[in-house]
């Protein structure tokens, strides 16, 4: 037999929708509403200026899946994320540990290491270029080495994965930080009682206890890190030999819609990403239950 | 439960990160243009300003003329010639300036949804698309019944450019030359005289070579200098990039094949720089930092080197060299014009605004307040005294030599990118330049095909 709803609970239903509205509002017409729209042109031929869009099926799709470049961006790609993500988590792990501890001048270190997240993008990438430079570069002329950070196809992906994990680094350390607060003292006085060392207590206590961060800066970092765009752009130029090797899918993105005008193969490029991260997603949220610890 | 309300969470975080991707695309080269190196060099220099990022292109308004133009330097200079008109005609017009990447998508948008700007300018890049579809306004008939606007006053190249279907869509507004830039300091230090009208290309290779030591190049070039690279050369030597009818690629032409290697020759024997270094530094920064001693360059790239403390100091510029007679000494080059919206709300003010800015009068002006050389024949003489740093001659004599309309098609930047991109095995020497032209010319002529 079903219960009917008291007229609290109405209310309250009446009024929780209220409260929700302004923010479901942005995001359909912000978010849901362009995805279905993207994912719709991706069937599309584009004509200029929004006319005469051509319904042409699943040949995009048939011309990504056969398209070289798309499969080199899409690996370009990975690489970026295989080398930012985990490197940022471990680096940015040990310093929030670090600066949770009663340390002199423990707030300016924090601050520094925030800054860089505060910057532009794009006066990040100025500077990084600069100091990556072969020729006049500090880095090359500092140690007095001649190595093509950013032209050399094999390295330069890296070299910005480089700047990527130099960006989110304080970013990370703050969601630790945060993490961190919430974990007992009382578990540190008893382990170190017990005769556990930093390290131990490090792996025992701490990263069980703040797996629930970790698995949440690990799967929005490989989000972010999937859409690799402005520092690549602002870096890599067509005069570059690292272009083809360092092209990420969302410059592919940008390249098709707004340089070629190509609107319609620009959306199945994007599609394809958010399938790919669909499905990275999907299987974290799975993994995450062998070692995701919620209280 | 807290484990799932995050993991709901989660999944709602990422679909909507992602589609976020079409809205960032849009947006990130909007926060990079400023700083960014222009990633069509070719364009008119960027201005040096940062512009808060604009949000519109401007519309269409009753009774009051709106402007807008990609190029910060010239907005002053401009504005004293639309005041003029506006003196005589009694109506108001303002430029707004939108830096060169907002520009282009924000006019996109602003056709798709009907709303332009009454007066723009108009570049090689995108005119026959704007042309086909009718955003801009037929200028034909007001032409012909004008008095004040004859079309074979102006460099053809730039007529022909802002022509679709036999119909005229822009009056032409400037045009640019390419010149040899050089630092007059590295020549005095090295004994080689400075470049002047008799040096053939030949000399310019030799010299260059002359030029290098541990300290400097001689040149530098890099693939995406085509404008300002090579190709003068190809049509110098008697080569070409794309055929009159715009079918087939001419880069597998033996000619155009040496004009390349002339290029190639002089980064193999070390008096230009490789790859690696224009690529991460490029030529006009290279000259710029006294670590060449010429640079081949756009007019539009005048304003860079004149706001420049060393540049100014140490640089001058000459014409480019020629191949065997002074008459095949070539100059690409490009021009902007001055098109209206086809369905603005002042369409008759916005013709009279575009037809003063047309007239001799205004061309004569422009050029005078050196905004830059004019698109009417004969009007940039004062052009040359606009600065005191250069001897503008160097660009301004350019006009009198053998004048190419920079190569174009419907999809230029298509092949044009791929030719970029392949000739950096020219450039690296991993792969002989024959191989790599044929290689270009090849799929140029597929794209081709497909417009």
């Amino acid at each position: 037999m079903k219960k009917k709803a008291s007229s609290r609970q109405i209310s309250e239903f009446i009024w929780g929708w209220i409260f929700i509205l302004p923010t479901m509002a942005g995001l359909i017409i912000l978010n849901i509403y362009p995805m279905i729209d993207t994912i719709k042109q991706s069937f599309f031929k584009a004509g200029d200026f929004g006319k005469g869009n051509e319904f042409v099926g699943l040949k995009n799709y048939e011309k990504v899946l056969l398209d070289g470049e798309i499969w080199q961006a899409l690996w370009n790609t990975a690489k970026y994320a295989i080398v930012e993500v985990p490197v940022s988590i471990v680096i940015a792990l040990l310093l929030a540990n670090l600066l949770n501890k009663r340390l002199k001048g423990r707030d300016t270190f924090r601050t520094i290491f925030f800054l860089p997240m505060v910057v532009a993008p794009a006066a990040v990438a100025m500077v990084w270029k600069w100091l990556y430079n072969s020729n006049f570069g500090l880095i090359n002329n500092v140690f007095n080495i001649k190595v093509n950070w950013i032209s050399d196809p094999k390295i330069a992906i890296y070299s910005i994965a480089v700047i990527g994990i130099w960006s989110v680094l304080g970013y990370n350390m703050v969601l630790f930080l945060a993490g961190l607060q919430e974990v007992p003292r009382d578990y540190y006085e008893a382990a170190s009682l017990d005769g556990a060392n930093g390290l131990q207590q490090l792996l025992h206590i701490t990263i069980p206890l703040i797996s629930p961060t970790i698995f949440f800066v690990l799967v929005t970092r490989i989000i972010a890190a999937m859409q690799v765009f402005d520092l690549i752009y602002m870096l890599i130029d067509l005069n570059n030999p690292a272009w083809k090797k360092t092209e990420s899918l969302v410059y592919l993105f940008y390249k098709y819609s707004f340089e070629q005008s190509k609107k319609g193969y620009g959306a199945t490029v994007v599609v394809l990403l958010l399938a790919v991260i669909l499905i990275l997603t999907v299987i974290q949220l799975i993994g995450q239950k062998k070692w995701v610890h919620y209280e | 439960m807290k484990k799932r309300v995050i993991a709901i969470l989660l999944s709602a975080l990422t679909a909507v990160s992602i589609v976020g991707c079409a809205g960032a695309g849009a947006a990130a080269p909007a926060a990079d243009a400023g700083s960014a190196e222009a990633v069509e060099e070719e364009a008119e220099a960027a201005p040096a300003e940062e512009e808060a990022a604009p949000d519109s292109i401007g519309s269409s308004v009753e009774g009051e003329l709106s402007i807008t133009i990609w190029d910060e330097g010239q907005r002053e200079g401009l504005q004293k010639i639309v005041d003029k008109w506006s003196e005589e005609s009694g109506i108001k017009a303002t430029i707004q300036v939108v830096d060169w990447n907002n520009y282009w998508t924000l006019l996109e948008a602003g056709a798709t949804g009907g709303e332009l700007p009454d007066v723009f300018w108009m570049h090689s890049n995108v005119a026959q698309k704007y042309m086909e579809n009718d955003m801009l306004l037929d200028l034909t008939d007001r032409i012909a019944s004008s008095d004040k606007i004859d079309m074979s006053n102006y460099y053809e190249g730039i007529v022909n450019l802002y022509q679709s279907d036999g119909k005229q869509y822009a009056v032409p507004k400037d045009i640019d030359t390419i010149a040899l830039w050089y630092n007059k300091t590295i020549f005095d230090e090295m004994g080689v005289p400075y470049p002047d009208d008799t040096w053939t290309w030949e000399d310019f290779a030799e010299n260059a070579k002359k030029l290098t030591n541990d300290e400097h190049w001689g040149y530098a070039i890099a693939p995406g200098n085509n404008q300002e690279g090579y190709y003068n050369t190809i049509y110098s030597m008697g080569g070409y990039v794309i055929s009159d009818d715009k079918k087939t690629s001419g880069m597998d032409d033996p000619n155009s094949i040496k004009a390349v290697k002339l290029f190639t020759d002089m980064i193999a024997e070390g008096s230009c720089p490789d790859l690696a270094t224009v690529s991460e530094t490029a030529p006009n920064e290279l000259l710029s930092a006294g670590k060449v001693a010429m640079s081949i360059n756009g007019s539009w790239m005048l304003a860079g080197y004149r706001d420049n403390e060393y540049t100014a100091e140490n640089c001058d510029v000459a014409v480019l060299p020629y191949t065997s007679s002074p008459d095949d000494r070539v100059s690409i080059y490009n021009g902007l014009g001055w098109a209206a919206s086809a369905n603005g709300k002042n369409t008759d003010a916005a013709w009279s605004l575009i037809e003063y800015l047309g007239s001799k009068e205004a061309q004569i002006e422009q050029a005078e307040l050196g905004v830059t050389m004019s698109a009417y024949k004969g009007t940039s003489d004062s052009w040359v005294n606009s600065v005191s740093c250069f001897d503008l001659n160097g660009h301004m004599k350019m006009l009198d030599a053998k004048l190419v309309f920079r190569p174009y098609s419907r999809d230029t930047t298509v092949w044009e990118d791929m030719m970029i991109e392949k000739l950096q095995d020219a450039w690296t020497g991993d792969k002989p330049v024959e191989d790599v032209c044929k290689d270009i010319a090849e799929e140029m002529n597929a794209a081709l095909a497909e417009e």
